[in-house]
């Protein structure tokens, strides 16, 4: 360090025959050199450790990496995307690192189909009232095949398949991708009626937008993989009420349907019970009746010895049973006797209009 | 400490190096093409990325463009179909320098002035295309018929052309990404679909009240039939019933005198059973015997 010859060929000072003041002088400025070389070369140290620390970068978990030398990607095929973890490349102007962010869902909106609303409605999840006409550039809408307006939105999410077509073919993926949406929500509206693309058929009408994008990404090579497609649908908001208006009378036709038909089953149910209870009625009339009948064809045959012996005894003797277990039912009895001179009585009797208990009708006198 | 001095040499013819370097040598990115002159002429195109040489300015100067596909879209802009509708349609283009040299002698570069230039020719191509084309071709109720394809593809061709010979741009895109009706038609679309709206509320109150009437007499109708089903068995039944019993009035015929008497009699049991008021002159035998009068003569045997 005190030999200041020692510093570097470019600082190299010659010593020159002094007095003993020149070497003073000499020395101090030898000195404040040496001091200076010091610094030099801990600067250039410090330059070099520098260097070779930028000279490695760290890819992260959700990116890949290319290095472009001179402008041009270095290595070939797959060799070219480096994957997450510490990779080395000199620094710049000779090489670049160009990042790609591959492992994060993106989201792109297509609105020219729909309605203008401002964000603040589209925050509180109010829709505008509809204009008699749409005006053009403002309220996007879409063409049905059947003549008929619609506004649709799409809402797309996507990842990035082929980074380096990403990020090196297009100047802008985005706005590439939104047309495209915007492109298939029009090629589709043109196939579908405006009923099938609100109601009927709107999982193919997502469907037809998903395929017409899908096969324009393919063919531009963009480099995404799709996914989820979420697609709305609305009616214009100036006929909105009369679209409205036709669910309520579907689903009020719907109503009287099955309110019949809930009729229409209880009727059924209840008449076939009623036929049901008529039928077993028929057969508990029938077989009582075949059992009545048999047992007084055999009650017949029991009592006809005995009435063949006497038939005026046994005649008797059955009505004056069959009287006493009538008087004996009976828990009202009049005795009425005959007149003097043998002529019928004459019995006046007043019945209630309606009475409590069923009265027999009086029986004949004398019989 | 001699050994140093090399290194410090190193670094100056370094530094060197680099100077000279960047006096004589230039970039291009995978992302572009450049476009070198000489003395303000063309002296040539480089279309491939990495290191090349040039002469230091002011002999050669180097233009670089982006060559990444553009996107290039302009206002909505009202166009007539064949069948004379009007219509309002976008369309977009992507497009990429093909030519450096014809792009750099024709907008200097500047994609801006080449983007107005493209405007221009976009919409000749696309009233010239859409204006050979009937409205059904754009929106039918047929999918065969509809030519967005064809439409897109015809725009498509007439641009790739003029725009290559003319700006040195080629067009790798063509798509419609708008499409309408003029202001005062949506008007009258409305109108008709209101009235379809309306026409269909009447079709589907008429329809649940037809089909809810045709459900409730065919519920009617189901009832009778059963019921009266029913009633048939019924009567069948008791007919088979009364079939089985005949034989055994049959057995009845033997005595009719003593059939119809025990059938009296049950009948005058069943008849007078409960809650009866009897009122019986004295002649009715026994009460007979409550006035004295003789009994009957016992009955003489047949």
């Amino acid at each position: 360090m005190a030999d200041p010859k020692s510093t570097s060929g470019n600082l190299k000072l010659t010593p020159s025959p002094v007095t003993s003041q020149d070497d003073a002088s000499s020395q101090a400025l030898t000195e404040a050199l040496g001091s200076s070389v010091l610094l030099v070369r801990l600067l250039l140290w410090g330059l070099l450790v520098a260097f070779v620390g930028s000279c490695i970068f760290q890819v992260k978990p959700n990116e890949v990496a290319v290095v472009l030398r001179f402008g041009k990607p270095r290595g070939t095929g797959a060799d070219m995307l480096l994957k997450p973890g510490l990779h080395w490349a000199l620094p710049l102007p000779i090489d670049e690192i160009v990042r790609m962010r591959v492992g994060e869902s993106k989201s792109v909106r297509a609105k020219n189909a729909w309605y203008a609303i401002s964000p603040e409605e589209e925050a509180a999840g109010t829709v505008p009232t509809g204009n008699p006409t749409l005006r053009p550039g403002v309220d996007g809408h879409t063409l049905t095949s059947d003549g008929n307006i619609l506004h649709v939105r799409a809402t797309l999410k996507y990842r990035i398949a082929d980074p380096m077509a990403y990020t090196f073919q297009f100047h802008d993926v985005t706005n590439t991708l939104v047309n495209f949406l915007n492109n298939a929500i029009y090629h589709a509206s043109a196939r579908f009626t405006a009923d099938a693309a609100l109601y009927k058929d709107r999982t193919a009408f997502t469907d037809a937008i998903r395929a017409r994008l899908s096969s324009l990404v393919e063919r531009a090579s963009l480099g995404i993989a799709l996914e989820p497609l979420d697609v709305e649908v609305s009616a214009p908001l100036y006929v909105r009420d009369a679209f409205d208006e036709v669910i309520r009378a579907e689903q009020d036709r719907s109503k009287k349907i099955s309110e019949a038909q809930g009729f229409f089953d209880e009727t059924v149910r209840k008449a076939e019970g009623e036929a049901s209870a008529i039928r077993s009625g028929g057969l508990v009339v029938s077989n009582s009746l075949v059992q009545a009948v048999s047992a007084e064809a055999k009650f017949f045959l029991d009592q006809l010895p005995v009435y063949d012996r006497n038939p005026a005894l046994f005649r008797e003797r059955k009505r004056i049973e069959a009287v006493t277990q009538v008087l004996t039912n009976a828990p009202d009895k009049f005795f009425l006797p005959s007149r003097a001179d043998g002529q019928p009585r004459e019995l006046r009797l007043q019945l209630n209009r309606e009475p409590l208990s069923p009265v027999t009708k009086p029986k004949a006198n004398g019989q | 400490m001699k050994k140093k001095n090399p290194l410090m040499l190193l670094i100056g013819t370094l530094l060197l190096l680099i100077f000279v370097a960047m006096l004589f040598c230039f970039q291009v990115r995978t992302t572009e093409v450049a476009v070198v002159t000489t003395f303000g002429e063309y002296s040539r195109s480089i279309t491939n990325a990495g290191l090349n040489f040039r002469l230091p300015l002011p002999i050669q100067k180097v233009y670089k463009f982006d060559n990444r596909l553009q996107n290039f879209e302009r206002k909505f802009e009202q166009t007539t179909t064949k069948d004379a509708k009007n219509l309002l349609i976008t369309v977009f283009v992507g497009w990429k320098v093909s030519d450096p040299k014809t792009y750099l002698e024709r907008f200097n570069g500047d994609s801006v002035r080449a983007e107005q230039s493209l405007e221009n020719l976009v919409r000749n191509a696309k009233n010239a295309v859409v204006g050979s084309y009937n409205f059904s071709d754009l929106v039918s109720p047929d999918p065969s018929q509809v030519k967005f394809d064809a439409v897109e593809g015809d725009i498509l061709r007439a641009l790739q052309g003029p725009a290559h010979d003319t700006y040195g741009v080629s067009i790798e895109l063509v798509g419609i990404k708008q499409l309408g009706l003029p202001e005062s038609i949506t008007g009258k679309v409305f109108e008709r679909m209101r009235a379809e709206r309306m026409r269909l509320v009447q079709q589907f109150n008429g329809e649940g009240e037809a089909k809810a009437i045709e459900i409730r007499s065919e519920a009617n109708r189901k009832r009778d039939e059963l019921l009266a089903q029913a009633d048939a068995d019924s009567l069948r039944i008791r007919g088979e019933a009364e079939a089985a019993a005949s034989k055994d009035y049959i057995t009845l015929e033997q005595r009719p005198d003593l059939a119809v008497f025990l059938m009296q009699i049950e009948a005058l049991k069943t008849a007078l059973k409960d809650r009866a008021t009897l009122i019986l002159d004295e002649k009715v035998p026994p009460l007979n015997l409550l006035s004295g009068e003789k009994a009957p003569s016992a009955p003489a045997t047949k």
